[in-house]
């Protein structure tokens, strides 16, 4: 009992250990309470059970039930019966906690705060971690299968946050294995009383063994061969940024602005299922146009990457407001922890708590946290620069400061040839821009997508440019990088788009996250285009100034007033609601684009893993009845039904009822003991002993009818007899199933045992060799025998 | 080894017998003897299957409770010749086997065949005899035949000794050596009936001996037919590493100085396949070897001094084995 106690907080000590990676993932230490003191309940329930000398199935019952007390007394809102027993308003409650939490996962780069649905989530596995972990280490006494439940809570913070693949992190949960091996093993060795050292002496219990200091170096020297080949070995710890930024982002460096990478984040909140709320926005402007947050300015061979924003200014050095129209927004945070603020357009004026600067290159409000920010307000005036004074304003002079900065790119020979093609002609820079914004529309085959394919030109934007199918970052990235070709400066913005319409204020979502391009005009500054078809943003706003002067008339998206009716309204989480009207030519895209746009909640992702969690959790009680009974298939299957297979389930279910059988019993006298457990059944067992004694001595094959209905008759018979804790026992935690995994593991004993004196007897056999080798050149050198 | 390769004399090639025919047979012979000894039908059975595996059969027991009834009444109930032999103290190897005696007018020695020289030989306490008869008897119990003065005769087939021993008045009588009563295939003791047979053999004995009425069911030729068709009974290999467990537990039980014989094995093996006919099967089961277990195997062990001393007997050693040797050893576990 010592020996258990002792193993169970061995177990629950190191799964402690192992959760030190989560400290890159979450802010502050607040989460360590809830989890250690899960971990600590648990441990306290299985040792209590176990103390009480209950079986494995009854242990992990109650650790299971532990948990859901934890639960429902952290996280139940209040909801729970004496707030401990969870009812079923605990469940929906929790429901929510955990989609809460998976949206948190995906829209939140770590660190995190350790609340709500993420702490909840954790609270949840590390709890089923933890049980299983105790079944591992002290029930099943498997330690080496107590390395699976340790990589499992080792993966979840090195997958959420990559940067915990630092070597450091890998050190605690290694040790922690380590222990709970050595610990096993200390323990199994002195059960013998005495443990065995190198030198062939013996040591008491209790007293350190000369050989573990060997054993602890050998452990050190793992630790660090591990830990080098993990230094050497490039991993690629980008990850899912990598993959969805496809090279027109970043590669998943951090940028030294709370780690985020502006490209990650806007596919990540693209591409996650459901929306979260991020900002909810009450504006005097009757049409908002975009949420500057980012701005990408320089373009080398990963794509856009975010501009340093070491330009700043003074936090009150705002445009002053002219003769055009000032609004006034307020911003409430509901869900951002962005390092920048989102701002409307050209800002005049900011109310915002924190330590913020202005850039001035960029415009963008950096040098804090939006965490901290619960509300702000923003003036601002929307610049709306005319299509005639577009076409008449001249670019950037390549003498600017700036030039070399918003146009350089890499020389990609195949797209320079198609900017000059689709560039013939143009003069000036509004001509340009109106080439690549014609050559980049639906019109022109494009469409939107969220799913990104690859062709083989090596180039992500000759590949977008012939797939003709992306989403905002490809649309933005490559009609920035198109300009530059064509020597015009521009730049890619992120930031959010308009949102939909919540009574008197604007709700801006996760799946509004949008990217979009800034082009330099002398004159008018840098004016504002959105290249992506409309139809897959949800909030997209359309800029008059994008149209040919000479379409105006015919494009109803043409006038301000008129875009204003359809997109200030657009039906709220719906996301092929997008006006058809906005399309040129009135072409819609197709469904499915429009389904898996940006919206991105399609039917089929209305999935919630956590019900997914909770019903694993549920079913556990239910594996080894679950697995028990398809033994007891396998072997009725009137395919492979022998009298064999009908006597192993009818020795089973004996087992499984508590009916002695003992080994030196003939099948006749088995049958005969059988019989008088269960008189109802007496015939049925009597056929299943005389069916098996054929099988097993006669020179024929006993035959096999009616032996499938004896083993039912009988099993039916002896959960009758039984009492109610035999029956229950007898259903979810079979004897005979214990009882196998109890000699599957003694045979793996007998095995290793066998296996340790052969290797013991090979050592003593080099040993014996060295020895007389030793002597007779010891003799050689002394002199003496 | 194969148990079957045995080096047994075979006898002459009798038409085979069917399961059915064996166990009406052999059902007829006990009925025949319980209506003798009441109430013992399991002890019958054991004498009779030590018969037809052509054993020999130690009655050990207290004086009157029918040993020599038993062996009387199975000898009768099988047509074929039966001898007595009283055990006395001055009886002479010579009166066991026969004698070559001077023949004047032939004027040759002729050979008088001794009392051993019949199918059904009944040893009355034999353990009365001298050590030197008691020991040509055993002889010709193995050998199945009898050499005087250099020629050698051939016993009769069936043949067997039923031998019966006193185990309490043991004043000036020469016991069985252990080491001889391996010979025995088995010992079996009858036992006191109990009230209900006791009234009936009362009842029964009122007019007549029943022994006197008794009828022969079975000859001789019939003996050697059933002795050939019990041969033919299936053993599984399973049951043989049974038998094989059961012997060796002998051998390695603490409490025993010497284990059983290897022929004791051999015949642990054949009086389970009589067993298994006589129930009709044509194959044999633990079962039947459970019933044979301590009539075959407990007379031949040697326990040690000390459980001798603390009141342990052979017989429970025996019992103890059967209760632990498993039916199917796990070859594939250590």
């Amino acid at each position: 009992m010592n020996g258990q106690r002792h193993a169970t907080m061995v177990a629950a000590a190191t799964l402690a250990l192992t959760l030190t990676p989560l400290l890159g993932v979450f802010e502050g230490l607040g989460w360590t309470f809830p989890v250690l003191l899960t971990i600590t309940m648990i441990a306290v329930t299985g040792a209590l059970v176990r103390a009480a000398g209950r079986g494995q199935g009854l242990q992990t019952l109650a650790m299971a039930a532990a948990l859901m007390v934890v639960l429902t007394a952290g996280f139940g809102g209040g909801t729970g019966f004496l707030f401990i027993i969870p009812m079923p308003g605990t469940f929906e409650h929790w429901a929510q906690l955990a989609g809460s939490g998976v949206a948190d996962i995906v829209v939140n780069a770590p660190p995190v705060a350790p609340e709500g649905g993420i702490l909840f989530l954790t609270v949840v596995g590390v709890g089923i971690v933890a049980i299983l972990h105790d079944m591992f280490v002290v029930g099943l006494r498997t330690p080496a299968l107590a390395g699976l439940t340790l990589l499992t809570m080792y993966l979840v913070p090195v997958s959420v946050a990559p940067e915990a693949t630092a070597w450091f992190w890998f050190i605690l949960p290694a040790v922690a294995y380590l222990w709970i091996l050595a610990d096993d093993n200390l323990r199994r060795v002195s059960a013998f009383g005495h443990r065995f050292t190198g030198a062939g002496q013996l040591v008491g219990q209790g007293f350190p063994s000369p050989m573990a200091r060997t054993a602890r170096w050998s452990a050190v020297a793992f630790i660090a061969a591990t830990l080098t080949i993990l230094t050497v070995v490039p991993v690629n710890t980008s990850g899912l940024v990598d993959r969805v930024s496809g090279g027109f982002g970043g590669d998943g460096e951090a940028y030294g602005l709370g780690d985020v990478n502006p490209w990650a984040q806007l596919s990540g909140s693209l591409n996650r299922p459901e929306a979260v709320d991020v900002l909810r926005v009450t504006t005097t402007d009757p049409n908002p146009r975009y949420l500057r947050m980012h701005v990408l300015d320089e373009l080398n061979n990963d794509g856009f990457v975010p501009n340093d924003y070491d330009g700043e200014a003074e936090f009150d050095q705002f445009a002053r407001p002219g003769i055009q129209q000032e609004y006034t927004a307020e911003i409430e945070n509901l869900n951002s922890r962005a390092p920048v603020v989102p701002v409307y357009g050209t800002p005049t004026g900011l109310d915002i708590d924190g330590d913020w600067l202005i850039d001035a290159d960029t415009g963008v409000i950096v040098g804090d946290t939006m965490a901290d920010v619960g509300s702000y307000t923003q003036t601002y005036i929307d610049p709306a620069p005319d299509t005639a004074e577009l076409a008449r304003a001249p670019g950037m002079d390549p003498g600017d400061s700036r030039w070399e900065a918003n146009t350089e790119h890499p020389d990609v020979p195949e797209l320079t040839e198609i900017v000059q093609d689709t560039t013939r002609g143009a003069s000036t820079v509004h001509e340009k821009v109106l080439a690549v914004l014609d050559h980049l529309s639906v019109a022109n085959g494009f469409r939107y997508s969220l799913e990104t394919s690859e062709a083989d030109s090596g180039e992500a934007v000759l590949d977008f440019l012939t797939n003709k199918s992306g989403f905002c970052q490809q649309y933005a990235a490559t009609m920035a990088w198109m300009l530059r070709e064509a020597d015009v400066p521009a730049r890619v913005v992120i930031g959010m788009s308009q949102g939909r319409r919540d009574g008197e204020s604007w709700i801006l979502t996760s799946h509004d996250y949008h990217a979009w391009v800034e082009v330099y005009y002398e004159g008018p500054g840098w004016v504002t285009y959105d290249p992506t078809p409309s139809g897959g943003v949800p909030g997209s706003v359309s800029f008059p100034w994008a149209a040919e002067p000479a379409d105006t008339a015919d494009d109803p998206t043409a006038a301000p007033d008129a875009t204003a009716d359809p997109t200030a309204d657009p039906s709220a989480g719906d996301p092929s609601a997008g006006d058809p009207s906005e399309f040129p030519n009135g072409e819609a895209p197709d469904g499915s684009t429009g389904s898996a746009a940006d919206g991105g909640s399609g039917a089929g992702s209305r999935f919630n893993p956590a019900w997914l969690a909770l019903l694993l959790v549920l079913a556990v009680p239910f594996v080894p009845a679950l697995w028990r009974g398809g033994i007891r298939r396998s072997r009725l299957d009137p395919q492979r039904l022998s009298a064999q297979s009908a006597w192993s389930e009818a020795a089973d279910l004996a087992t499984d009822y508590g009916v002695s059988l003992s080994d030196s019993l003939t099948p006749r006298q088995a049958g005969g003991v059988l019989a008088q457990a269960a008189p109802g059944a007496r015939e049925a067992a009597t056929a299943l002993g005389s069916a098996m004694a054929q099988h097993r001595y006669a020179p024929r094959e006993a035959p096999t009818a009616g032996l499938a209905d004896a083993v039912t008759d009988l099993r039916s018979e002896l959960d009758r007899l039984a009492q109610r804790r035999q029956r229950l026992r007898a259903r979810f935690w079979p004897a005979s199933l214990a009882a196998k995994l109890a000699a599957r593991r003694s045979e793996g004993d007998a095995a290793m045992s066998r296996r340790s004196a052969q290797a013991a007897e090979k050592v003593r056999a080099v040993v014996r060799r060295r020895g007389r080798s030793n002597s007779r050149k010891g003799g050689s050198v002394t002199g003496r025998p | 080894m194969t148990f079957e390769s045995s080096p047994v004399q075979q006898p002459q090639a009798p038409a085979p017998l069917s399961p059915q025919e064996f166990k009406a047979t052999a059902e007829a012979i006990l009925t025949n003897v319980e209506w003798v000894i009441e109430g013992k039908s399991h002890t019958i059975k054991l004498a009779l299957s030590v018969m037809l595996a052509e054993g020999h059969l130690l009655l050990e027991d207290v004086p009157g409770v029918g040993k020599t009834q038993l062996a009387k009444a199975l000898a009768r109930s099988v047509d074929c010749s039966v001898r007595r032999i009283q055990f006395t103290p001055d009886l002479l190897p010579s009166d066991v086997t026969g004698v070559s005696i001077f023949d004047p007018e032939k004027r040759d020695f002729v050979f008088k065949p001794g009392a051993i020289f019949g199918n059904l030989i009944l040893g009355d306490e034999i353990n009365r005899a001298s050590p030197k008869t008691q020991s040509a008897l055993l002889e010709c119990m193995e050998e199945r035949q009898v050499t005087v003065d250099g020629n050698t005769y051939k016993l009769r087939s069936p043949f067997m000794v039923i031998a019966t021993q006193n185990p309490v008045e043991m004043e000036g009588t020469y016991p069985l050596p252990e080491a001889q009563r391996d010979r025995f295939t088995a010992r079996l003791a009858i036992g006191y009936p109990d009230l209900k047979a006791e009234l009936e053999l009362l009842d029964r004995r009122e007019e007549y001996n029943p022994l006197d009425a008794l009828r022969p069911v079975a000859d001789g030729e019939m003996i050697v037919r059933m002795i050939a068709a019990a041969r033919a009974v299936h053993l599984a290999p399973e049951l043989k590493r049974y038998v094989v467990d059961l012997v060796t537990a002998t051998r390695t039980n603490a409490q025993v100085r010497l284990g059983a014989s290897p022929r004791a094995t051999l015949q642990l093996l054949r009086c389970t396949q009589v067993l298994a006919a006589m129930d009709g099967r044509d194959f044999a089961l633990p079962d039947d070897v459970q019933q044979l277990a301590v009539p075959v195997l407990a007379h031949r062990l040697i326990p040690t001094t000390e459980t001798t001393m603390g009141g342990g007997d052979t017989k429970a050693i025996v019992s103890d084995i059967l209760r632990h040797v498993p039916v199917v050893s796990h070859p594939g576990r250590f």
